[in-house]
């Protein structure tokens, strides 16, 4: 790292993990550098949602300095302090309001003043977090790291392309250090539970995704509850749509997620099935924690006290998701992180335990009484 | 004779009502009761008491082995005895005599504690305070004589802000009394006085007159046993930071550089201290601050073998020696186990003091060589013996052996760059010290094999860095070192296996392309080195290898392991490739959607394909594994059939790790099943302890069962754990967390515990700077403290802190907005522009241009930022010159809030005056001078001077800058009207560090003066705005005339309205008319009552001026007193001065230059 020393910009490159780089700089304070940006792609720099990302960073943050070059290929943050409070986000409709919640989740418990964001936009897409996703997959997690109070209301339900849906993520705990966690175990599930949905389409679609996701489930031996969330009118955003998610709980208070959504022509009992597949593939390859929840849980655990947290995952884990997120971390934290092979003769897995020491962060924007 | 006695007569046996007490085997009586009133009081005190002990739970970072030194920091004005105390202090605990007390002195005194001495120059605020943030323990020295002096209370003041201390009151020069009376008042006198200071019952030491250089031995003893003994509590701040005293320090700068480029160059500098606090993180360039010199990032950290072990670490030390002396087969020798410490364990390391004559300073060692006025020695050409001439001999060398090799570097490759030492000779002599030690105890200082990833250039660098201490870990690193070596050669086709050691991975990533053909062709051959594994930990910090390359390389050796047991061979390749291509293929996929939240899955077909059983993640589910174990049997036979179907390689893994999974389930089921057998047949064979053991693990395994099924409780919030308190719960989780984090950190590699919990307290280190103002150097002064406290990513920042603020009550003045102060907060010291705010119920912060006299304000102010709740304090002048005899703290706060900016307003009253006033509207002139302001404050809310609302309508058009506006009522022509608006005040981003450790003269530093000096220096007077000034007021009595109403209007007015006017009566009345004659008794009373009070006051009177003679008197003795008294006061001082006077001017002088 011996180009820091010269210029003041912690310096990445490409698009690739631009949320989580923007969300760990704000919370280290470190300004980064982003180069690159898709640079030799044909349509080069920034997209729009990652534009309106950084608006919404702007916008929870006080004193932040974005920077885009003319291209829009390089990018420059300055990061200022996590106000947080109540605002109101329109997504661009190339992402879903997913995009937008998840990297908040980083922030929100470490600002000012309380979280209230209202975000509209499309509530669920193929490749990024749907509001269950993240209110049955992502909040959990970020309780069992002390956050208590947070929470995602759907206001309003809008599938692609037109969306109209509307989300509110509420956070009103203030932690001054996430806890220091500890998970040695991969937790059992005790109960299958998910959420089968659908805007602006026949009911009996959703029915037919819980059939299918049920025949799979069938034999699992626990209990697979799915409700219907059939939505109408109004509230129900501008374009059709319909998609299901499920969530493998355990009593601990880890969970496991999967979730899809049907295209038009889509035989819904597929996409049920899929989704069963899934979740099963995701308990498979999931320590304590499944893979989409992984960075949160690394993130908090890095940001931590100065004590060590463990945190058991799966060899199918470490991806390039991970090797990059560990790196990025390592750059702007400078924390590294330790796997050690799970060493227990009583269960052949092949797991690892991550093994953090916090680096003592503290939430420095919040007022004292 | 006989003697007749009186029969012995046996006592009866009388059922008293003491014995009735005990007739139930104790005494009833024992345990009731008897003063319940007393007893109520007793458990109030004891609870009292013990609530007192408590505090905030709070984890203590340091080491539990080798600790740290305690710092011992002696503190007192000058001349009470710092010195003198250090050093007996030092000959008490070492036998060592010291000459000269420069810099830290570190000292053994326990078997598992050694203490460092500071003296805090006495004349110096900027030390003070940098002091009272390390030390852990304060001797507060005093003079008897005089008490508390305005340091000791300064000092006890920073101290607070920042942490307090262990303070210990230290009383000198008590021989001085003559009467053994006074010296017992004003020791009370002084003992209660430290009490209010510090707290109830704080420990206050008498220590009498000095013999021989020293304070008397038996009182020394006692300090010395009262510190070693001493217990600290963790203070927050330091338990948050790591920090160091320096006691050494180096320039490490090039000396020719310097001679090239003039000395003015930015020097690099060594510090040389053991760490306290957190650990230090070992990644380069982390930002620390030197206290009075600036921030800097590290650019290097060598830990270096403990200059002064404690014996229980050199303990440790010989028996793992002996450990391994045991393995090796040689005979043992019993340890010896000692009481108290041996002589040879009492070590000093005081590298800045004279210790044993040998000084070592800067960059130069000296060598003490006695007194000036004996006879020279060491004169060349006229040495006496053998050693002076080894001596003079070596000052003759014109070059230094390094300056012989100046310029000469080392080329390890042909095409490799000369490498030449960075570092000059104060480096190599500390490697030399190394090797030495090494002789005897091994090697302590643990070279780290080459790390991945970086450049040669920066390796220079990087081992330094990661150089590590471990003792203990020395031969499984080397171990480890190799086979890794061997990995890269692989990588490189194995063709130059010589450069592959040293390889950077810039080159592997190049040779990328040839590895997958080159390892195909080399297989077979490469078999046995092909089964080293790739370290996922590591690969994943190599930056140069792409994240998939990573994945792969590390998933392509396990593929390997897993194939290794098939025999053909030729298989095992196809697959590999074929394996190769779709893992890139995939991967490059997800990579382009690394913001993808779905992570990757399998294709459909696959899935379903895989999942027609549960097996493998059947232990996940609570319930099922129960069931699944009925059936596990029956699928037993199926399912490696299933597997066998379906030969994916992608799977493989997982697949085998499937397999692996359901065996051991099998595993489980069988053995309960053979449990219960094993319970039924051979309950009758076990004795008792083996069937209650049986029972136990029974019994364990169904607590866990329970346990997993219900979910761990959160302890906290079952009322039915096992600690009473909340306090101790706290206290247990805390010791549990340090349990774990020791036995994490001891598992690890001593690299991955230096990677992960870097340079940890009580660890020796040297860390080296780039880029130190040459003055640091230059003006070194060995008697002032250099510290240095590392930064967490907050305090890198800066914006404005919010704080609450109060000025100190013994600060004379009350504190101007916008005058400089300087702030000691977190390890900085640094001047700023506060402004004083307070907040108007929460609505605005409005500015204060002074703060309040007895109360809280808050504070605004430009500078690093520093986490909430840190206390700081605020002083006006830290130059000495510039400072007259009073108190220098001027405020004490803490910080409240961070931002990057803040509203302040501040009130602004526009004022205006009607000049035309119609019913309710009135024109209103002099408030704006243009149409386009009214127009800023239309509808803005006016208010007169008597209290009558309106509101501004509109501007007037000719007039510019009149407007019209309207009240609720008709104002006056006399009447005022006020605009109350708030001004925006812009906070001053002023921000300047106090470097005093730079200057020459390092207690004159200077910053911006304040407001009050300036005018003072440029001689402008204070403005005075006529208007603010505070005039008597006169209010002139109004006069109102009464109410006229013409006679047609009072005609026509109804009778309700009428004014009812009564003339004036004409006759008397009978109250009036009558005449009143006193007679008979009445009358007899009065005239009797008269002669009374004459006679009585006749007698008043005389008494009166009897007194006023008496005092008359009296005043007159008093003046002639006190005449006389002024006449004798004068003769004194007359006498006094023709003696003193001139004598105690130059004592003054000599005290403010010379140092005690």
């Amino acid at each position: 790292m011996s180009s820091n020393k010269k210029s003041p910009y912690v310096s990445f490159l490409g698009s690739q993990n631009f949320r989580l780089r923007i969300v760990l700089s704000t919370l280290s304070g470190k300004p980064i550098k982003i180069e690159k940006i898709r640079s030799t792609d044909l349509n080069p720099g920034l997209k729009d949602y990652e534009i309106s990302f950084l608006r919404l960073m702007e916008s929870v943050t006080n004193g932040s300095q974005i920077e885009i070059s003319y291209t829009g290929t390089t990018v420059i943050y300055r990061p200022g302090i996590i106000v947080g409070g109540s605002h109101t986000h329109n997504c661009p409709p190339s992402k879903p309001v997913g995009y937008f919640v998840e990297p908040l989740l980083y922030l929100a418990p470490f600002s000012k003043k309380k979280f209230s964001i209202v975000l509209r936009g499309i509530t669920s897409s193929h490749n990024d977090a749907g509001v269950e996703a993240i209110k049955w997959g992502l909040l959990p997690i970020l309780e069992k790291f002390g956050v208590r109070e947070c929470a995602l209301h759907t206001l309003k339900r809008g599938s692609p392309p037109l969306g109209g849906g509307e989300v509110h993520l509420v956070v009103d705990t203030l932690l001054a250090q996430p806890i220091t966690i500890h998970e040695l175990e991969r937790p059992m599930i005790n109960a299958i539970k998910g959420v089968s949905y659908s805007t602006r389409v026949s009911p009996s679609l959703v029915n037919r995704m819980i059939d299918g996701a049920k025949k799979v489930l069938k034999n699992v031996g626990c209990q697979v509850n799915i409700t219907a969330d059939v939505w109408r009118g109004e509230n129900s955003g501008k374009s059709p749509g319909w998609g299901i998610t499920l969530i493998g709980e355990t009593k601990k208070g880890w969970c496991y997620l999967a979730e899809a959504i049907g295209d038009s022509g889509a035989i819904p009992e597929e996409v049920g099935e899929m989704v069963a597949y899934h979740l099963l593939e995701e308990i498979e390859s999931s320590g304590a924690i499944g893979r989409t929840q992984l960075p949160l849980a690394i993130t908090f655990m890095v940001i931590g006290k100065e004590d060590i947290g463990r945190l058991r995952i799966a060899k199918a884990e470490i991806d390039e998701r991970f090797v990059v997120l560990l790196r990025d971390i390592k750059t702007i934290f400078g924390t590294e992180v330790l796997l050690k092979e799970v060493d227990d003769s009583s269960d052949h897995s092949d797991d690892y335990i991550v093994t953090i020491k916090g680096n003592g962060f503290t939430n420095s924007n919040k007022k004292i009484a | 004779m006989e003697q007749s006695n009186k029969a012995h007569r046996k006592t009866k046996e009388k059922n008293t009502a003491k014995k009735k007490l005990h007739t139930q085997g104790h005494n009833a009586k024992a345990f009731a009761v008897s003063a319940p009133g007393k007893m109520a009081r007793q458990m109030q005190r004891s609870s009292d008491v013990n609530e007192r002990k408590l505090h905030v739970p709070m984890v203590d970072r340091t080491p539990d082995d080798d600790p740290p030194p305690v710092i011992v920091a002696v503190v007192g004005p000058p001349g009470t005895g710092k010195t003198t105390l250090i050093k007996s202090l030092i000959r008490r605990m070492t036998k060592t005599t010291l000459n000269d007390i420069n810099g830290p002195i570190t000292v053994v005194s326990g078997k598992h504690r050694r203490l460092t001495f500071i003296e805090c120059p006495a004349d110096d605020l900027n030390s003070m305070v940098d002091v009272a943030k390390i030390a852990d323990l304060v001797l507060l020295l005093m003079d008897g004589n005089f008490g508390f002096e305005m340091e000791t209370m300064e000092f006890l003041n920073i101290a607070q802000t920042h942490g307090m201390p262990r303070v210990l009151g230290v009383t000198t020069h008590l021989d001085l009394f003559r009467s053994q009376s006074t010296l017992r008042t004003s020791k009370k006198r002084l003992k209660h006085r430290f009490w209010t200071e510090v707290y109830q019952g704080a420990k206050l030491f008498y220590l009498s007159g000095v013999i021989n250089g020293r304070y008397p031995d038996r009182e020394i003893l006692n300090l010395s046993r009262f510190i070693s003994v001493m217990k600290f509590r963790p203070l927050k701040w330091r338990n948050e930071h790591p920090y160091l005293l320096a006691d050494r320090i180096t320039d490490l700068t090039h000396p020719e550089k310097i001679e090239r480029e003039g000395k003015q160059i930015d020097r690099k500098v060594a510090l040389y201290g053991y760490l306290h606090g957190t650990a230090l993180p070992s990644i380069s360039g982390t930002k620390v601050h030197i206290a009075g010199v600036g921030d800097f990032p590290i650019s290097q950290v060598e830990k270096l073998p403990d200059p002064c072990p404690t014996p229980g670490y050199q303990q440790k030390l010989d028996d793992y020696e002996r450990e391994k002396m045991k393995e090796e087969g040689n005979t043992t020798v019993t340890p010896k186990r000692r009481k108290r410490l041996d002589d040879k364990d009492k070590l000093i390391y005081a590298p800045m003091s004279d210790v044993g004559g040998i000084l070592m300073d800067k960059d130069a060692v000296y060598i003490n060589v006695g007194k000036k006025n004996e006879d020279e020695s060491f004169v060349p050409g006229q040495e006496r013996g053998e050693g002076e001439k080894l001596v003079t001999n070596l000052q003759l060398a014109e070059k230094s052996i390094a300056e012989n090799f100046e310029g000469v570097g080392i080329q390890l490759f042909s095409n490799g760059t000369e490498l030449h030492s960075v570092e000059p000779e104060e480096d190599v002599v500390d490697e030399e010290e190394e090797q030495d030690k090494d002789g005897d105890k091994g090697r302590a200082n643990m070279r780290n094999p080459r790390v991945y990833g970086k450049s040669v250039q920066e390796e220079d660098d990087e081992i330094d860095l990661d150089a590590i201490p471990s003792d203990d870990e020395n031969n499984d690193v080397e171990e480890e070192g190799e086979p890794r070596m061997v990995e890269i050669d692989f990588e490189n086709n194995g063709k130059d296996t010589n450069t592959a050691e040293t390889d950077s991975e810039f080159e592997l990533s190049d040779n990328d392309d040839n590895w997958e053909t080159g390892v195909a062709s080399k297989l077979q051959a490469n078999k046995t080195k092909r089964r080293r594994k790739w370290d996922i930990g590591k690969l994943i910090y190599m930056n140069n290898i792409e994240p998939q390359d990573c994945i792969k390389r590390w998933k392509g050796e396990d593929e390997d392991d897993e194939n290794e047991d098939e025999s053909d061979i030729e298989n095992e390749e196809q697959d590999f490739f074929t394996k190769k291509a779709g893992i890139t293929d995939q991967s490059k996929e997800t990579f382009n959607d690394l913001e993808k939240f779905v992570p990757y899955f399998e294709k459909m077909e696959k899935l379903v394909e895989k999942w027609k059983t549960f097996d493998s993640i059947n232990d996940r589910f609570i319930g099922a594994s129960m069931k699944s174990k009925k059936e596990s049997k029956a699928g037993d036979s199926n399912e490696d059939e299933v597997f066998g179907d379906f030969e994916d390689l992608e799977d493989e893994p997982e697949n085998e790790g499937n397999e692996d999974v359901v065996e051991e389930d099998d595993g489980g089921a069988q053995s309960d099943d053979s449990f219960t057998n094993f319970d039924k047949e051979e309950k009758k064979d076990l004795t008792m302890d083996e069937e209650r053991e049986l029972n136990a693990t029974k019994k364990e395994k169904y607590r866990k069962q329970f346990e997993i099924e219900e979910g761990e409780n959160f302890k906290e919030d079952d009322p039915d754990n096992e600690f009473d308190t909340w306090y101790e719960l706290q206290k247990a989780k805390m010791a549990k967390q340090l349990e774990i984090n020791k036995t994490e950190l001891d598992d690890m590699t001593p690299e991955q515990r230096q990677k992960i919990e870097g340079y940890k307290a009580g660890s020796y280190v040297r860390i080296v700077f780039d880029d130190v103002p040459m003055e640091f150097i230059e003006n070194f002064d060995a008697r002032f403290p250099i510290i240095m406290g590392g930064l967490l990513p907050t305090e890198l920042k800066f914006g404005i802190i919010k704080g609450r603020l109060r000025r100190h009550r013994w600060h004379k003045k009350i504190l101007k907005t916008n005058d400089p102060l300087v702030i000691s907060l977190g390890w900085r010291r640094f001047q700023t522009l506060p402004i004083y705010t307070t907040t108007d119920s929460r609505t605005r912060t409005r500015m204060l241009k002074y703060t309040p006299e007895h109360t809280f304000c808050n504070a605004s102010f430009y500078g690093p930022l520093c986490s909430p709740n840190t206390p700081f304090c605020g002083i006006q002048i830290v130059a000495n010159s510039d400072t007259g005899g009073g108190f220098r703290i001027a405020s004490t706060g803490v910080v409240e809030e961070l931002d990057v900016d803040t509203e302040i307003v501040k009130k602004l009253k526009l004022i205006g005056y009607p000049y035309k006033i119609f019913k309710n509207t009135a024109f209103i002139k002099d408030m704006f001078s243009s149409a386009m302001e009214v127009a800023r404050f239309e509808g803005a809310q006016i208010k007169t001077v008597s209290g009558i609302r309106g509101e501004i309508k509109r501007a007037l058009s000719k007039p510019d800058g009149h407007f019209r506006a309207t009240f609720e009522d008709k104002i006056l022509m006399s009447d005022t009207v006020i605009l109350r608006s708030w001004y925006p005040v812009r906070i001053n981003r002023f921000y300047n560090p106090v470097t005093s450790l730079l200057l020459e003269k390092k207690t004159e530093w200077k910053g911006v003066r304040l407001t009050g000096k300036i005018r003072a220096d440029m001689k402008i007077e204070t403005p005075t705005n006529p208007d603010s000034a505070y005039k008597k007021v006169e209010r002139v009595e109004r006069r109102f005339n009464g109410l006229k109403i013409p006679k047609a209007v009072q005609r026509d007015l109804p009778f309700k309205s009428q004014i009812h006017q009564m003339k004036p009566q004409k006759k008397k009345t009978y109250m009036a008319k009558r005449a009143v004659v006193m007679g008979g008794e009445e009358k007899k009373a009065r005239a009797f009552m008269q002669k009374v009070l004459t006679i009585s006051r006749a007698k008043d009177e005389k008494r009166k001026s009897k007194k006023a003679d008496q005092r008359k008197e009296r005043l007159k003795r008093l003046a002639k007193a006190e005449e006389a008294k002024i006449d004798k006061d004068k003769e004194k001082k007359k006498e006094y001065f023709a003696k003193n006077g001139k004598r105690s001017s130059t004592t003054e002088d000599s005290r403010s230059s010379k140092r005690r």
